[in-house]
């Protein structure tokens, strides 16, 4: 049997510059974090201060550094995803129908302090697409409707085309359990894996919104649903224009797209398809979307990877 | 341009290139009406225009009237004869003319139901206008100190005379507000709809600022709506700036969410030095144009009211053109500070550090108690101060000092309208006792301020109803008061099967106490079930990030 019986889930291992950022977060030393986020291409720096967010008690430090310079950009949208992250902490941290009126309210006063926060950064930077996606998160928690939430992905879009990192925050919100549709998901997801130069990782949009569609809506039969031959079609498509194009390379998105066609292969129940995507995976995994089909994550990738090797033994 | 004398009355004269036009301009407008006597100055202007020429502004009120100088002389003595022998005989007919004027909601949250917010309201006062309310007004206000006039033409209109009543320079309305705090939003009624309004430093700056904001504004919608400025200046200093925006219904959020963002754009000094000087240069073209056309004569007119220098073109030209960007990023903080924004219905601003303007009374006024009629959750209560009524997370007080007009119908319904647009509703079918209350109402607001309404539709008639049962807190309250019932009843039921079970005590009456306790506690699940799922229909799914 090939393959480890290892699961990383930390997106570091994937991306060295998270590492390399949430290390400089921890000594403090904010010329290193900018000058390492400086260098970064503009989906992987908005994924990087998206991820480094949830960093411990970050707060004092990110709000001095923009007392010294309030117009730095990246400090703004970092302490935005800080403020962000403790909001849906608070409210994460119990099962949706538990979260109390307080916690309700306090979830809110985060989300609009970082708000604020990234109101002013839009306004002094409105081409920095990291801040716009961090709007894209508080839009959905401070429910402020589809149409502004869309103005904003196009605010990141028009920053920089395809922004991978403001796609995936919009493909949330397009979600009927955010005000939006079905159709609304698949149609933008669709549109943008197409618009996405081929090779890039964008075809995981059209996966992701599969997914979705099939552990949030409850009326989804999983059999039939994977069965369609229209729907099988278009994720090979996807995968054809995405993961297994010659041009795929381990840009920004590689981990969650290879992650996400795993899950989706694994489905399909087609051996063949997930071993070459867990292959290139390696020890490698994302947290979602397989913590869409069973908490255990680790336990999940290890049975779906062990599954797809035994058809290659 | 000259500065003259007509018959008393300051005047200005400038030559112009067009037709020759003049007008004829009073010191009154919408915002010296009381409420209830809101719409008798355009009232008085129909009737002594037939309708030709008159226009009725917040502060001002002037006749105007183009071509020969015969025609000039005749429209404005005809004017002035009509103002000193109103003719009533026309009230019936200039009544029906008034008809329905355009109504902008935001004065009223700024201002309340004074002053310069009256403009919000519709003229309910209107029908019931009398002669002698108009002559009282008349007297007031069209008079010869009140007045100023300009002619653009090469001279006065040989044989113009102005026969006016004498009278005194009336000062212009303070404007109040009712706002504690600013930035500040309301929610509108309009869907498709946001606006913002500010009040600022009147001046050359404030106008390129309302001008920029205007571009800004479209460069956002980026062709989904349309949207525009308008900045109007006041007697005290001050200019109000206005912006609107409107888009189809489905965008109104990001309508909302644009207009924030271009706020805090311009507010955080992000002023385009190209478009600043794009719009300098419009504006002096425009001010050009204006004073080739003798459209500038009006605003001096004003001043000349209001007791101001008259500004010559080149003044005004030198001001617009030393308009810095530094100036507008300041004039754009100002705005900003003492900003009043509606969002779309429904809609907040909170979340943007917009907060709301006040909707309702602080306090409950003392006084005597009036439950509602088959609905425990509304109160009336009158006393010395004044009236309230209250519902659910409600208040609505209104002062007998502070009230400024009643509204009265024939069914016996009573509307008291606070200074701060707080309308306290008396409706004598929701309440107890309530004829009560009319008759204090009755006796305590005076005549003057008191607003005949015509009868209204019986569906327009309020009719009780139970209390709105969707609140988390009685959802809550029902959820344990059945679930104890039911824990109470399981318990019973498990006793009296032990009982049965074990042998012990009488078989027939465990029966009756086990069948008895699973029907009480089937029905109490029942309400818990009910209860909990409206709860959780409260709520919203999980998230994932």
């Amino acid at each position: 049997m090939i393959g480890s019986t290892d699961v990383v889930l930390d997106r570091a291992a994937a991306y060295p510059e998270i590492a390399g950022l949430r290390a400089a977060l921890r000594r403090r030393d904010w010329p290193a974090c900018r000058a390492l986020i400086d260098r970064l291409e503009p989906s992987a720096r908005s994924a990087a201060l998206l991820e480094c967010g949830d960093e411990q008690d970050a707060e004092p430090f990110l709000r001095g550094v923009l007392n010294a310079d309030p117009a730095d950009p990246a400090a703004t949208a970092l302490l935005g995803h800080h403020l962000i992250k403790l909001g849906w902490r608070i409210r994460t941290g119990y099962a949706a129908e538990h979260v109390s009126r307080g916690q309700a309210q306090q979830f809110r006063d985060r989300l609009r302090r970082a708000e604020l926060l990234l109101i002013d950064g839009a306004a002094r930077h409105p081409g920095d697409p990291a801040i716009w996606t961090a709007r894209l998160l508080t839009a959905r928690g401070l429910e402020l409707g589809l149409a502004e939430t869309r103005r904003r992905l196009d605010r990141a879009l028009a920053a920089q085309p395809n922004h991978l990192p403001a796609q995936l925050q919009f493909l949330q919100s397009a979600c009927p359990k955010w005000g939006g549709t079905w159709d609304l998901v698949h149609g933008f997801a669709r549109d943008a894996a197409a618009a996405a130069p081929p090779g890039s990782p964008h075809g995981l949009l059209v996966v992701h919104a599969h997914i979705e569609h099939i552990f949030g809506d409850d009326g989804t039969d999983v059999f039939r649903y994977l069965s369609n031959d229209a729907i099988r079609a278009e994720i090979y498509e996807a995968a054809h224009r995405s993961v297994w194009h010659p041009e795929f390379r381990r840009d920004h998105g590689w981990l969650q797209a290879l992650n996400a066609f795993a899950l989706i292969f694994t489905m399909l129940d087609d051996r063949r398809s997930a071993a070459t995507v867990f292959t290139a995976l390696g020890d490698l995994a994302d947290e979602y979307p397989w913590n869409q089909v069973g908490a255990d994550v680790p336990v999940q990738v290890l049975q779906a990877r062990a599954w797809a090797y035994e058809g290659e033994s | 341009m000259r500065r003259l004398e007509v018959d008393g009355l300051p005047a200005v004269l400038a030559p112009v290139s067009g037709p020759t036009h003049a007008g004829l301009v009073f010191r009154v407008g919408t915002a010296d009406e009381p409420l209830a006597r809101r719409g008798i100055t355009r009232l008085v202007e129909r009737l002594v225009t037939n309708g030709r020429g008159g226009l009725v502004g917040p502060e001002h009120t002037y006749f105007h009237v183009q071509g020969s100088a015969a025609a000039i002389t005749e429209y404005l003595a005809g004017v002035c004869e009509a103002l000193r022998d109103p003719p009533t005989q026309r009230l019936a007919a200039a009544r029906e003319r008034a008809g329905r004027a355009e109504r902008d909601p935001l004065p009223m949250w700024r201002h309340g139901a004074r002053g310069f917010g009256a403009a919000s309201y519709p003229e309910w006062a209107l029908p019931g206008l009398t002669e002698d309310d108009l002559r009282e007004w008349i007297t007031r206000y069209f008079t010869r100190e009140n007045a100023a006039l300009w002619v653009a033409g090469d001279e006065v209109p040989e044989g113009l005379a102005l026969d006016l009543p004498s009278g005194e320079r009336r000062p212009a309305p303070a404007a109040a507000t009712t706002l504690p705090v600013t930035p500040a939003f309301f929610p509108g009624e309009t869907p498709g709809v946001v606006a913002w309004d500010t009040v600022v430093r009147r001046g050359p700056h404030a106008a390129v600022f309302a001008n920029v904001l205007e571009r800004r504004m479209l460069d956002e919608l980026g062709g989904t709506g349309r949207a525009r400025t308008e900045y109007v200046i006041r007697c005290d200093g001050t200019a109000r700036i206005a912006a609107v925006a409107e888009v189809p219904p489905d965008q109104q959020e990001a309508a909302l969410g644009g207009l924030v963002d271009v706020l805090a754009a311009v507010r955080a000094g992000r002023i385009d030095p190209d478009e600043v000087a794009a719009v300098v240069k419009l504006t002096c073209t425009g001010l050009r144009e204006s004073e080739s056309r003798g459209a500038r004569l009006p605003g001096q007119a004003f001043s000349l009211l209001a007791g101001r220098e008259v500004q010559s073109l080149e003044e005004a030209l030198a001001e617009v053109r030393a308009v810095t960007v530094a100036d507008v990023a300041v004039v754009a903080s100002e705005a900003y500070d003492s900003g009043l924004l509606m969002t779309p219905p429904g809609g907040t601003a909170g979340w943007a550090g917009y907060a709301a303007a006040p909707a309702m009374s602080e306090t409950v006024l003392a006084g005597r108690t009036h439950r509602g009629r088959g609905n425990r959750t509304i109160r009336l209560i009158s006393g010395d101060e004044g009236v309230s009524v209250t519902g659910p997370d409600v208040v609505a007080s209104v002062g007998w000092e502070s009230c400024v007009a009643m509204l009265a119908w024939p069914d016996g319904a009573r509307h008291l309208i606070g200074e701060d647009a707080v309308v306290a509703r008396i409706e004598p079918s929701l309440f107890r006792g309530a004829d009560r209350v009319v008759r204090e109402a009755d006796a305590r607001v005076p005549q003057r301020l008191r607003i005949e309404m015509p009868p209204r539709d019986r569906d327009r008639i309020p009719r009780p109803e139970p209390a709105p049962r969707t609140g988390a807190g009685r959802l809550y309250a029902t959820l344990t008061v059945s679930g104890l019932f039911v824990l109470f009843f399981v318990a019973g039921a498990v006793w009296a099967l032990i009982r049965l079970l074990t042998g012990l005590g009488d078989t027939r009456e465990d029966a009756l106490a086990l069948a008895g306790s699973l029907a009480f506690g089937a029905f109490c699940a029942r309400y818990c079930w009910i209860a909990a799922r409206d709860l959780g229909s409260l709520r919203k799914g999980p998230h994932h990030g």
